[in-house]
């Protein structure tokens, strides 16, 4: 797979991974925000159950 | 050998690249080794908040204060960046914002750009302290989630967005107000503060924290040397925090509102205001916590007028600060019955509006590069735009979580403690003590 942008550094500019690609930047945003969404929600999860535990 | 002129220009071009790049990799460095010292304010906070929190709740204390760090790390970077850049006029978007958003060629290794990522940088680290300073005063009884979204809010939205308004070179509190803010305090100390209030009044007080009567009952931190290690630790972190204000340019040092200061004039004037703040808190209260939450008061005190103030001024101003903000949280607790566990809302909240009063009446007649010179009015109504935001959004956000039960623990984690409702550690294994016995209320009321 090749991810990067730039064909050589000579008058490269924006060079992270997938810079050439908005639609694959696009899904790494959309995953890295359900990642931490869906984290809050275990975190509520674990909360509710301990709850129950505890009385 | 004689030089032809063409050989000389080309010399001069090199050496004027060369200089250039100096400056350009200077200023990476500098904006680095501040986000690097902004991190001590995290190692503070935590140790602060967990000697703070009795040691049944300690590592859920900590555990929180982690968190919201690392929350705030990506959600800057999603959209509290991009809020920044957007907003300055008020609530039109800026062209300028494109360059914030996180598919930006700017907001990633660009060999062109060499600012975007460490401003973005010092600014998240600005974002993760503002979202501490909420931290430490909903201890021993939020729940962990509700917490989590509160403090990625107050970091990656409503902070931001008053740091777009005022404390931005067009920010409109200043190119129509005048507001005058280096160091802060009205963006980061007085949103935070006052959001953590309407949050504290959703949340309620700690089981056993006031009686029938009305009167109160001491719930004593389990560790209070390492609250006050971790209180030292944050003033070194402010050292990170203030030099992030400082915008490094290849002309000298220019304020966030592009007028002319030095890094020695904040250097007087933090350390002056840190030394006033803890000598008026030590004098009203004797209490070494209040006396290291009186450095804190001193900074945030000077902030707003760190580049211009006599330093025996900013000495003075923060000394009073710390007579003020212990009074202003007795009567907080006592009064009003919001139990502040580590007096956020009047360290932060009330400071910072006090702190930008004083810049309006000591500072005024300032220039400003855009908008009117430093004012009293304008630092009144600019305080008041801050204590609006930070306490609408954080009553409110904080109310629907309580509808939803996402708020606050239940009763019986809160008596068991969070530490074994919710984290599979101990903090002290060998303790011999069990915690409820050190608690007002026993597990059976």
């Amino acid at each position: 797979m090749n991810t990067a942008p730039i064909d050589g550094w000579e008058g490269a500019e924006v060079y992270y991974t997938f810079a050439d690609k908005p639609a694959v930047i696009g899904l790494l945003i959309v995953v890295g925000v359900a990642v931490c969404a869906f984290t809050i929600y275990r975190m509520a999860w674990h909360e509710t159950h301990a709850a129950k535990r505890h009385g | 050998m004689n030089e032809t002129t063409p050989d000389i220009e080309a010399k001069i071009a090199a050496l004027e690249a060369a200089l250039a790049n100096v400056n350009t990799m200077n200023s990476e460095i500098f904006y680095w080794w501040c986000t690097a010292l902004m991190l001590a304010i995290h190692a503070g906070f935590l140790a602060y908040e967990m000697g703070a929190s009795r040691s049944k709740n300690a590592l859920a204390s900590g555990i929180k204060n982690l968190l919201a760090f690392a929350f705030i790390v990506p959600s800057f970077y999603f959209i509290g960046w991009w809020i920044y850049l957007a907003f300055p006029a008020g609530l039109t978007i800026s062209e300028a914002s494109s360059a914030g958003l996180p598919w930006s060629a700017n907001m990633g290794p660009n060999l062109t750009d060499q600012a975007s990522g460490i401003f973005y940088a010092a600014f998240t680290l600005f974002a993760a302290t503002t979202a501490s300073i909420m931290s430490g005063s909903v201890i021993e009884r939020i729940r962990m989630s509700g917490f989590t979204i509160l403090a990625v809010f107050l970091g990656s939205v409503v902070w931001i967005l008053g740091a777009s308004w005022g404390w931005h070179p067009s920010g409109w509190l200043t190119t129509k107000w005048g507001l005058h803010d280096v160091g802060a305090a009205g963006c980061v100390h007085t949103v935070a503060g006052f959001f953590t209030l309407g949050v504290l009044i959703n949340l309620g007080p700690r089981m056993g924290r006031y009686n029938a009567d009305g009167s109160l009952n001491e719930i004593p931190g389990h560790n209070m040397p390492m609250s006050l290690i971790g209180l030292m630790l944050i003033v070194m972190g402010f050292f990170g925090f203030l030099g992030g204000c400082i915008i490094y340019t290849a002309d000298g040092w220019l304020t966030i509102y592009n007028t002319p200061v030095t890094l020695s004039a904040f250097a007087f004037n933090t350390l002056m205001g840190v030394a006033g703040g803890m000598i008026g808190a030590y004098l009203m209260t004797r209490d070494p916590f209040w006396m290291m939450s009186g450095a804190l008061v001193g900074v945030i005190s000077s902030a707003p007028a760190l580049d211009v103030y006599y330093p025996g001024l900013a000495f003075l101003i923060s000394f009073l600060g710390g007579i003020i903000a212990p009074k202003v949280n007795d009567y907080l607790v006592m009064k009003l019955k919001i139990d502040d566990a580590v007096g956020a809302v009047a360290v932060h909240g009330v400071t910072g509006v006090y702190g930008l009063i004083m810049a309006g009446i000591f500072a005024s007649g300032y220039a400003n590069i855009e908008g009117p010179e430093i004012n009293l009015m304008g630092q009144i109504m600019s305080a008041a735009v801050f204590v609006v935001l930070g306490f609408v959004p954080g009553y409110g956000l904080s109310y629907v979580l309580k509808m939803f039960g996402l708020l606050r623990v239940g009763s019986g984690v809160e008596l068991a403690g969070l530490d074994r409702a919710e984290i599979p550690a101990k903090a002290y294994p060998e303790a011999a003590v069990p915690a409820f016995e050190l608690s007002p209320v026993s597990p059976a009321e």
